[in-house]
């Protein structure tokens, strides 16, 4: 009974899997296509990733996008692990919940309205559309992200950990660096993959703020899509993808590292973990 | 501790590292100079080797940033915040800028190559003498057919769409304009008419048109044409020569009854900087050969007369793009019909998209 139930959620998972990942091995495949369109396979060829990278424009385009997510995902990682911690030591529950609702309210508010938010914004205040307009855009929607990560590795931290530290004559500063930040430290590498991501595909956001030649490549490849998608579009997308994957690979793997690291050291100082 | 520290110098060496090198990209393209020229254009809509060919002639490097709708345009020019030398709207989102004191006006004497354009695509009403748009490209609004899947059946005019035998094979696009105007063609009435009687003649017209209608779509009407999807659709000209290049098996006609003539014209927006430049970038566009050069590549029709003469006899004599006197004269642009109406458009068109099967 146990090993069919089992059988039919691996079942459940594959379709799921597979539904989520066809059209990006669809548009993976049709990348070699060396007929120029994604309606039959003519034969393989290179030809559209050498498109890829003989467009300056483009790799410009795509060394501003990583930019952009590097910076953007590394400030609102800082910002949102202070924000993490402040909302934390907020005393009074409901003070904190109305702090973290007001986070989450900024998660589900729509792209488009953030986006136009803060062109009006930015063209008030006279801050040229560029580099500068949709880092700050960035940052801030992935602040809230980061927090919403953070949080509830703090939430497991048990408060008698730090009053050990602090008989110890730990300084509130030794607290926080030696104590909180490394026990929260897989809560902000999460913190910080995601708002990479996020920033890597975000579209909404971005159209309103770019400007001036300062440009990302969701906005490029929307716009380029009007005439029809050019399959050099299925190469760099399959690059991406890639790259992508390499990230959350690498996370996975450091991630996991820290957990067994983890273990040990709160092993060899602490005796048998108290969970 | 330690690990996060090592981890933000990585992230922060890599990003410099790769801005460094998107500055160096950048300025192996000659991008850092001062004298450049911010081109505000469709996605595509442009022979990339004409730009390569206007920076040697000038020393102007342009930078080339491309929309995908007048509205997206029009608001960004609209908030400012960015300096757009060169933008290129459709006719109605001219009058409209017009309207709201976003353009500049354009100096003729500076735009000797203007004398070529056929001056039937000047002094139009949307902006009388041309005094701040120059024509780029224009077109029709028509009928995609595919000639294979409808068994040699031959459409002709918009009453055509109405045949039993099309049942669920049509696909519109996603423009109010577009699909009342040719209910209200299909009538003989103009595509600008405000008449009540004769607007509500043409949606109950349409209505009856729902069976033959698969689905109302946006730009992916052109892949789902060449992929024979569905064997009939009404689409803008350019778009018609873009699915006809990539399945031979369709053909575009401009029904009898008259059409909508369309325009995008290269216009000034108030924000630029390099004006001068604006217009040099003008005139180069004017020059028939670059003209010709640029109607073979983009695929619409070219308003320059001495271009048509350069351009290969098979495109300068197709009836589909550049069609006779006689089916021109037919043809109307759309007029700015004020807020009020427009959105009476917009709710007719709707109720037709409402309207059940």
């Amino acid at each position: 009974m146990n090993h069919r139930k089992m059988k039919f959620s691996n079942v459940y998972l594959w379709v799921v899997f597979i539904i989520l990942y066809a059209p990006i091995f669809y548009l993976s495949y049709y990348s070699f296509n060396s007929g120029g369109t994604m309606h039959g396979f003519d034969g393989f060829t290179l030809d559209w990733y050498k498109e890829v990278f003989a467009d300056t424009r483009l790799l410009v385009i795509l060394l501003n996008t990583l930019v952009i997510a590097l910076f953007s995902a590394l400030i609102s990682t800082i910002l949102g692990v202070i924000g993490a911690i402040a909302i934390h030591r907020v005393r009074k529950r409901k003070n904190q919940n109305a702090l973290l609702s007001l986070n989450n309210v900024l998660i589900v508010s729509p792209d488009v309205i953030i986006g136009a938010s803060f062109l009006i914004m930015f063209t008030i205040i006279g801050i040229k559309l560029g580099f500068v307009s949709v880092l700050v855009s960035h940052i801030a929607f992935s602040v809230p992200i980061v927090v919403i990560m953070v949080l509830p590795k703090l939430e497991e931290m048990s408060s008698s950990l730090l009053d050990a530290a602090r008989d110890l004559g730990a300084t509130e500063w030794d607290v926080l660096t030696k104590v909180v930040v490394p026990f929260i430290k897989s809560g902000i590498f999460a913190g910080f993959f995601m708002a990479l991501t996020y920033s890597l595909d975000d579209f909404a956001v971005t159209f309103f703020v770019t400007g001036n030649g300062f440009t990302t490549l969701s906005v490029e490849i929307y716009s380029r899509a009007r005439q029809g998608v050019s399959l050099s579009i299925n190469a760099l997308s399959t690059l991406i993808f890639l790259f992508t994957m390499l990230l959350v690979v690498g996370y996975y793997f450091i991630n996991r590292r820290g957990l067994v690291s983890g273990r040990v050291e709160r092993n060899m100082d602490w005796g048998p973990p108290n969970k | 501790m330690k690990s996060l520290v090592r981890m933000m110098l990585l992230v922060l060496v890599l990003g410099f590292a790769l801005m460094y090198g998107a500055s160096a990209l950048n300025s192996s393209q000659g991008y850092s100079g001062g004298n450049t020229l911010t081109i505000y254009n469709w996605g595509d809509y442009i022979d990339p080797e004409l730009i390569t060919a206007f920076e040697e002639e000038t020393g102007i490097k342009v930078i080339y940033q491309t929309f995908d709708s007048n509205e997206a345009m029009m608001t960004k020019i609209e908030q400012g915040g960015t300096t757009f030398d060169i933008s290129v709207p459709s006719e109605y989102a001219i009058s409209k800028m017009k309207e709201e004191d976003l353009l500049l006006p354009i100096d003729k004497t500076k735009l000797p190559n203007l004398k070529t354009i056929n001056p039937r695509f000047m002094n139009l009403s949307f902006d009388p003498d041309n005094a701040y748009s120059i024509p780029y490209f224009w077109g029709t609004v028509g009928i995609v057919y595919n000639t294979e899947l409808l068994k040699g059946l031959e459409l002709k005019s918009w009453n055509d769409l109405w045949d039993a035998s099309l049942r669920n094979q049509i696909l519109l696009v996603d423009g109010a304009r577009e699909v009342i105007g040719f209910g209200l063609n299909s009538l003989r009435y103009s595509l600008n008419d405000t008449n009540e009687d004769h607007l509500q003649e043409a949606k109950a017209k349409l209505e009856e048109l729902t069976p033959n209608v698969k689905a109302i779509v946006g730009d992916e009407i052109k892949l789902l044409l060449a992929n024979e999807e569905a064997a009939v659709g009404v689409v803008w000209s350019g778009d018609a020569s873009e699915i006809i290049g990539e399945n031979d098996k369709l053909t575009y006609v401009v029904p009898e009854e008259g059409s909508n003539l369309w325009f995008d014209n290269m216009v000034i927006p108030k924000t630029a900087k390099n004006i001068e430049g604006a217009h040099q970038f003008i005139n180069f566009m004017l020059d028939p050969e670059h003209a010709a050069q640029n109607a073979e590549y983009v695929g619409y029709s070219t308003p320059d007369e001495k271009a048509m003469e350069l351009l290969p006899e098979e495109i300068s004599s197709d009836k589909r793009f550049y069609p006779k006197p006689e089916l021109t004269a037919k043809l109307e642009v759309y007029d700015n019909l004020g807020k009020k109406m427009l959105s009476h458009y917009n709710e007719l068109f709707l109720e037709f998209k409402m309207h059940r099967k």
